[in-house]
């Protein structure tokens, strides 16, 4: 299942990359979020899952695919100037990151020593206790930071400010 | 390393994945000129991140403060999202463009 979901997930994510449809790159990343949303529920934790799939599958690619219609761009425009020296050096340096840090990752024998704790499942209500026993201020905070993003994007797209 | 133990998915496997996510995150960030296409490399990023943490509290016994973090986390994303896709639309309402290559002046 892991293997399944591992695939699932950066399948997804490599067909953002190469995918020239934007749309379809939308689609790609439901895909991605599909087989993280999957992991989270390997990992004990359906309600991550559940959230990953409400908000990012549900809200934010939607929001995503509305801003790629209502702008009308669904191919990627042409390039002003093409510059394939940068563009291969990025991808070869990104790729170079990833070798080098999945070889620390697998090199390290601390991270190998961690034997996985008897866990059970996370609850909402051990998520719901946590949040506002601990975090009650940190919540109020995010709330009023998503108010302020609200206000924020109505006003940037304000015809005339 | 134990490589059956990898398959059915170690806390290595796991990290592996998220760090390999977030590579191709920043891959679509680099490679890609489309700010849309941009913003989703920078969602893969974050999600790799997320993954790390959780797959970490798992291996610390399923503690409940990762998944307070990540409902922050997803609360700022939720916010990251609003904003930078209100800025791609005032960008295209004053230029005609979401490619990155064609916004590199600040003045009009």
């Amino acid at each position: 299942m892991f293997l399944a979901f591992a695939i699932l997930t950066l399948a997804g994510a490599l067909s953002v990359l190469w995918q020239r449809n934007l749309i379809l790159a939308g689609m790609s990343l439901v895909l991605s979020f599909l087989g993280l949303a999957g992991l989270f529920v390997l990992l004990a934790n359906p309600v991550a899952a559940a959230l990953q799939l409400i908000v990012y599958s549900g809200a934010i690619v939607v929001l995503v695919l509305f801003v790629i219609m209502l702008l009308n761009t669904h191919q990627e425009e042409p390039a002003e100037r093409e510059r394939p020296i940068q563009r291969w050096l990025g991808l070869a340096s990104a790729a170079l990151l990833g070798v080098g840090a999945v070889g620390a990752v697998l090199a390290s024998p601390a991270v190998e020593g961690l034997k996985a704790a008897p866990a059970s499942a996370m609850t909402l209500q051990g998520l719901g206790a946590a949040l506002f026993r601990d975090h009650l201020l940190g919540f109020e905070v995010a709330g009023l930071l998503l108010l302020a993003a609200m206000v924020a994007a109505v006003l940037l797209v304000k015809k005339e400010v | 390393m134990d490589a059956a133990a990898f398959l059915q998915g170690s806390l290595q496997a796991y990290l592996s994945v998220a760090l390999l996510l977030f590579v191709t995150g920043l891959g679509i960030v680099l490679a890609r000129r489309s700010l849309l296409v941009q913003f989703m490399g920078i969602e893969l990023m974050l999600n790799a991140a997320n993954l790390a943490l959780l797959a970490a509290a798992r291996w610390r016994g399923g503690d409940p403060q990762a998944s307070v973090l990540y409902l922050f986390i997803i609360a700022v994303a939720a916010c990251e999202a609003a904003v930078g896709l209100a800025l791609v639309v005032a960008l295209f309402r004053h230029r005609a463009t979401t490619d990155a290559d064609r916004a590199d002046l600040l003045k009009q």
